[in-house]
């Protein structure tokens, strides 16, 4: 064998690979000029929008739309959720002209406009401001300009198993905003009705290592939004009220108030089986409970920190236009039918539970919402409304948001598994600065 | 004669252990498809007989799936993963035979290539091959979703590794009786190595069925989606409706079984059975 | 692969490069477009760096691969890597060897129970991910079937000393019937007179396997041991839907690393550089296989 050495395949293969290597230097091209903004495009045709909700979900706007539009149609592709930001941002990096319209989730708004993934509207501005809830407008703001339209906002409420805690004779807590529980007394209420009412679980977060439901932990200890400095690109998780909002969640599991290994949208199936006592959701959660047979549940506000600030999580999804479509202003009138015109706004929540952005469209849905569940969801409105004027926190905004939310949820799923709190957010800051590093 | 008998048995019993062993998660998942989505993870800490066999059996799940994107979407997975493993199986054998039976300098390094192309991560190299394929064209057609399964190094490994095994004195006396080049491929190669065939097609059959990231990638509407995708769709974004995933997965787990079962044959029918050796 | 010549035989042999070539050419136009070009893509764009701020793209050498060497996050996935690739292999192949010479005896059911074995390979990877996640649930099936059993409950998937293990065993069942698939293939074409011969010497079971049978698996069992080393290196879509690379980093794989990367940061430059690393240490790894099977010949 010795003497008939051979050039063996895996050394050329090494070799072969540098050669296409060398071969290939010319195959991609670099440059990546910014889209032209305006409006231009023609005025009929085939608008293509993309978007993580099912179907059915938009066929009331997209009709709407179309019956005040003819000769303009849209035609909607559904990306599964999990990669619906990983497939976007790839395919607008390459200019793929085949989407027009597309769904923003409004933290990343930032990332995207700054790396030219979206078409300045800001002559829309004024009116975008004038027709949405508090808060909506500014989510779609960077570097003083508008980049996207809001369509739908959200808010969490404190859900609770009526019959649990009636075993375990506790009040249930009240409907009214001004009496909003701590989470110090949703946690005291929650073990009761564990040990007297043979509840499984105390207090469940819906979107249990999401940073969506965990930064108003943060907020309310005072621990502020975790991003800070002139280009919100410092991190600052290890203030103390990150550490006391972290040390209670910790503890949550530690002390089996709460479960360990249950994923982020694997928690309302829980509450629906009337193991749990109490359960932080949204808006969507009240058409769920409200379909489960023999649940007897009730809804108050979202709870805060004794002594600490009143706040609540706010955002959902804006929508904006592709540079690269060819196909710009019959794409900027469906986004103005969509957000701006309250009858678009509110058939965007007609086939889903979500609350519209749109003021006058909000004021419709209300009542809609407090019907849904019957008795059970009455109020529902009323908290609503006082904490999109009063509790409501977006997100930060932010170009790094998306390595932030990436390394958070990390750590999140670290300290609920009984990582030291301090520590891990301390590595946490590092890791961010690192990626941040990457971001210049 | 009692021993073989013993040890027959004896196989039995381990054979059923092993395939109960891998087949019990999934009897599970067919469990919950067919439970009420109420009723699907309440058996989980208390298990019982009601674990693994559902009481109150309802098909809504399955009836929920008629009515969506999901059935156009299995025909498309079906005519991809068919073209594919046609396709795919002629192109990797012919090339597995040029690199097995015919001994020519520079093979070394076309394994090698070959060798390469499957160390590198489809999922990395998807997103500059989408652009190249968005280039072409190959947007909402077949033949994009199609082109990646053929380039499957690992089904010509495959293959060149059972080729291998046909003796030469079988090639050379057949040349000598005149048969052609092609005529060893198609007479005496293929007809050989159905195992190693059937295991190479399960391979090319296998990378389509699961596509998830790839056609999203190159953006396919939705008269072109495929199975998975479709089966992703069904999670909404606040609240999983399990009860038709895991009616949907047992649908896409069904259509591999079959052709499992269809092609078991072929494990038990090679070389050593067709008396060629 | 002997480089004896026999008499008669070179005289097939006339231009047999061409012949070779035209079987090979659809696959290889297969592979350089669709795989290898598109490599090269990936390398040349490793080699750059584009702002995620202003979307500048600009040459920067070898600075993707510095950074990665100087991120802790990089160097931990690869020691996971490593871990979990010298547990995995030897554990799979043997799983899939032992079940591969029980499936060829002849028993009742023996293709039906086959069948089973099999079959996961083709459950779609989001299936598996939601079956195994509720059964690793501390208040899942697992746990529920060790407390009858009167063991305590286990962290599974939430303890970082755990979690890799958790996958290993997820990842064996997905797999080990498919690599048996190709084992039982080349059992079938050892022939039954050699068995024969070895039991009328009064070989043990044992003896025959390790003299009959393993001398003349070696080339599936090459083929196994390649593709399986390979496609564990390769492995993300579980670690993705149960433990996104956790806890505490204990699961972050090379691949899922990449694939964070790559599609979820999208940092496409950073992530080709550390495909490039990984091909190369997986090529390192083919190469030893290869040669240390070759010595064996």
């Amino acid at each position: 064998m010795r003497k008939h050495r051979r050039r063996t395949a895996l050394t050329a293969a090494a070799l072969l690979a540098g050669v296409v290597t060398a071969l290939s230097a010319c195959g991609s091209s670099g440059g990546s000029a910014p889209g032209t903004p305006g409006a231009s495009g023609p005025a009929t045709g085939t608008l293509r929008f993309v978007g993580p909700e099912e179907p059915k979900t938009f066929e009331p706007v997209i009709a709407g739309f179309e019956a005040e539009n003819p000769g303009i149609q849209v035609e909607y592709t559904q990306v599964p959720f999990d990669q619906l930001n990983n497939v976007l941002q790839q395919r607008l990096a390459a200019k793929d002209s085949s989407i027009d319209v597309y769904t923003v989730d409004q933290p990343r708004l930032s990332a995207l406009a700054a790396r030219g993934f979206l078409v300045d509207l800001s002559d829309l501005r004024e009116k975008v401001r004038q027709a949405v809830v508090p808060g909506q407008y500014e989510v779609n703001v960077f570097r003083d300009k508008m980049w996207a339209v809001p369509i739908w906002t959200s808010d969490q409420f404190l859900f609770y198993n009526a019959a649990l805690l009636k075993k375990a004779g506790v009040t249930p807590p009240s409907r009214d905003p001004a009496q909003r529980w701590t989470w110090e007394q949703v946690a005291e209420a929650g073990k009761k009705a564990q040990e007297k009412a043979g509840a499984q679980w105390a207090v469940i977060p819906e979107q249990i290592e999401q940073f969506y439901q965990l930064q108003s932990l943060a907020e309310s200890a005072g621990g502020g939004p975790g991003i800070t400095g002139p280009d919100m690109l410092t991190p600052a998780i290890t203030t103390d009220g990150w550490i006391k909002a972290m040390t209670w969640y910790h503890d949550l599991f530690a002390n089996k108030l709460a479960p360990r290994g249950v994923g982020s949208f694997q928690t309302s199936p829980l509450f629906s089986e009337g193991k749990v006592a109490f359960f932080v959701g949204g808006p969507w959660d009240v058409g769920v409970f409200g379909a489960v047979k023999d649940l007897d549940w009730g809804i108050a506000p979202h709870p805060y920190f004794a002594g600490g600030k009143q706040v609540t999580p706010t955002g959902s999804w804006s929508w904006g236009i592709n540079p690269a479509s060819t196909q710009q202003a019959m794409a900027r009138k469906f986004l103005e039918y969509a957000s701006l015109d309250p009858e678009g706004n509110l058939l965007t929540t007609k086939n889903t539970t979500i609350i519209p952005s749109n003021k006058a469209a909000f004021d419709t849905y209300l009542p809609t919402l407090d019907a849904l569940a019957g008795d059970k969801s009455k109020g529902v409105g009323e908290i609503l409304t006082y904490d999109a004027g009063n509790t409501a926190v977006a997100r930060p905004t932010s170009v790094g948001y998306i390595q932030f939310e990436e390394i958070m949820t990390k750590a999140f799923a670290d300290i609920r598994n009984g990582a030291d709190p301090r520590a891990r957010l301390e590595k946490a800051t590092g890791e961010i600065k690192t990626a941040w590093a990457q971001l210049r | 004669m009692a021993r073989p008998r013993v040890r027959r048995s004896a196989a039995a019993v381990l054979g059923a252990l092993a395939g109960l062993a891998f087949a019990v998660p999934l009897l599970w998942a067919v469990t919950s498809s067919l439970r009420e989505n109420e009723a699907m993870f309440r058996y989980i800490s208390e298990p019982s007989w009601r674990t693994l066999l559902p009481s109150d059996v309802t098909l809504a799940n399955y009836a929920a799936l008629v009515t969506g994107d999901f059935g156009r979407a299995i025909l498309n997975s079906i005519v991809v993963a068919l073209a594919t493993v046609v396709l795919g199986l002629v192109i990797s054998a012919a090339a597995a035979f040029g690199l097995a039976a015919v001994r020519f300098r520079g093979q070394g390094v076309l394994f090698g290539l070959v060798v390469l192309s499957f160390l590198i991560p489809f999922d990395a190299i998807a997103i500059p091959l989408a652009t190249l394929f968005r280039d072409w064209s190959l947007q909402n057609t077949y033949a994009g979703l199609i082109l990646p399964g053929l380039g499957h190094g690992l089904a010509i490994f495959l293959l060149r590794q059972f080729f291998l095994a046909i003796p030469a004195e079988l090639v050379e006396a057949a040349r000598i009786d005149g048969l052609g080049w092609f005529g060893v491929f198609a007479r005496i190669y293929l007809p050989l190595s159905r195992p190693a065939l059937v295991g190479a097609g399960m391979t090319l059959f296998i990378f389509q069925w699961q596509a998830y990231v790839w056609p999203l990638l190159i953006g396919t509407d939705t008269a072109h989606q495929l199975g998975p995708i479709a089966l992703a769709n069904m999670r909404g974004q606040f609240t999983i409706d399990y009860g038709q995933l895991f009616a949907g997965s047992v649908v896409l787990t069904v259509i591999p079984l079959i052709v499992i079962m269809r092609y078991q044959r072929h494990f038990t029918q090679s070389i050593s059975t067709t008396g060629l050796k | 692969m002997s480089g004896r010549e026999r008499p008669g035989r070179a005289r097939l042999r006339h231009r047999p490069a061409a012949v070779a070539l035209a079987f090979l050419a659809p696959a290889l136009a297969a592979l350089l477009v669709l795989r290898l070009i598109p490599a090269a893509m990936a390398v040349v764009s490793s080699l750059r760096h584009t702002s995620l701020v202003t979307g500048e793209t600009s040459f920067v050498g070898l600075e993707n691969y510095l950074t990665l060497f100087g991120d802790p996050a990089f160097l931990q996935s690869v020691r996971v890597t490593l871990v979990f690739s010298l547990i995995v292999n030897p554990l799979q192949i043997a799983a899939a060897l032992a079940l591969a010479v029980l499936f060829t005896r002849r028993f009742a059911g023996v293709r039906f129970w086959r069948s089973l074995v099999i079959l996961p390979i083709a459950v779609p990877p989001a299936v598996s991910a939601a079956i195994w996640s509720v059964a690793y649930r501390p208040d899942g099936l697992l746990n529920s079937v060790l407390a009858v059993l009167g063991i305590p409950e286990q962290p599974f998937l939430t303890s970082p000393a755990q979690a890799l293990w958790c996958l290993i065993v997820l990842l064996s069942w997905i797999g080990v019937g498919y690599w048996m698939m190709f084992l039982i293939a080349g059992l079938q074409d050892i022939p039954a007179s050699l068995y024969e011969a070895a039991a009328i010497d009064g070989a043990s079971a044992w003896r025959r396997f390790v003299h009959v049978t393993l001398p003349l698996l070696r080339r599936p069992l090459a083929f196994v041991l390649v593709a399986d080393t390979v496609s564990n290196f390769l492995v993300f879509a579980p670690v993705q839907m149960l433990t996104n690379g956790g806890p505490e980093g204990s699961t972050n794989v090379t691949m899922y690393d990449i694939f964070t990367r790559a599609y979820t940061v999208g940092d496409l430059n950073l992530a080709q550089a550390e495909v490039m690393l990984l091909v190369l240490v997986v090529l390192a790894v083919v190469a030893v296989q290869f040669r240390l099977l070759r010595a064996g010949d």
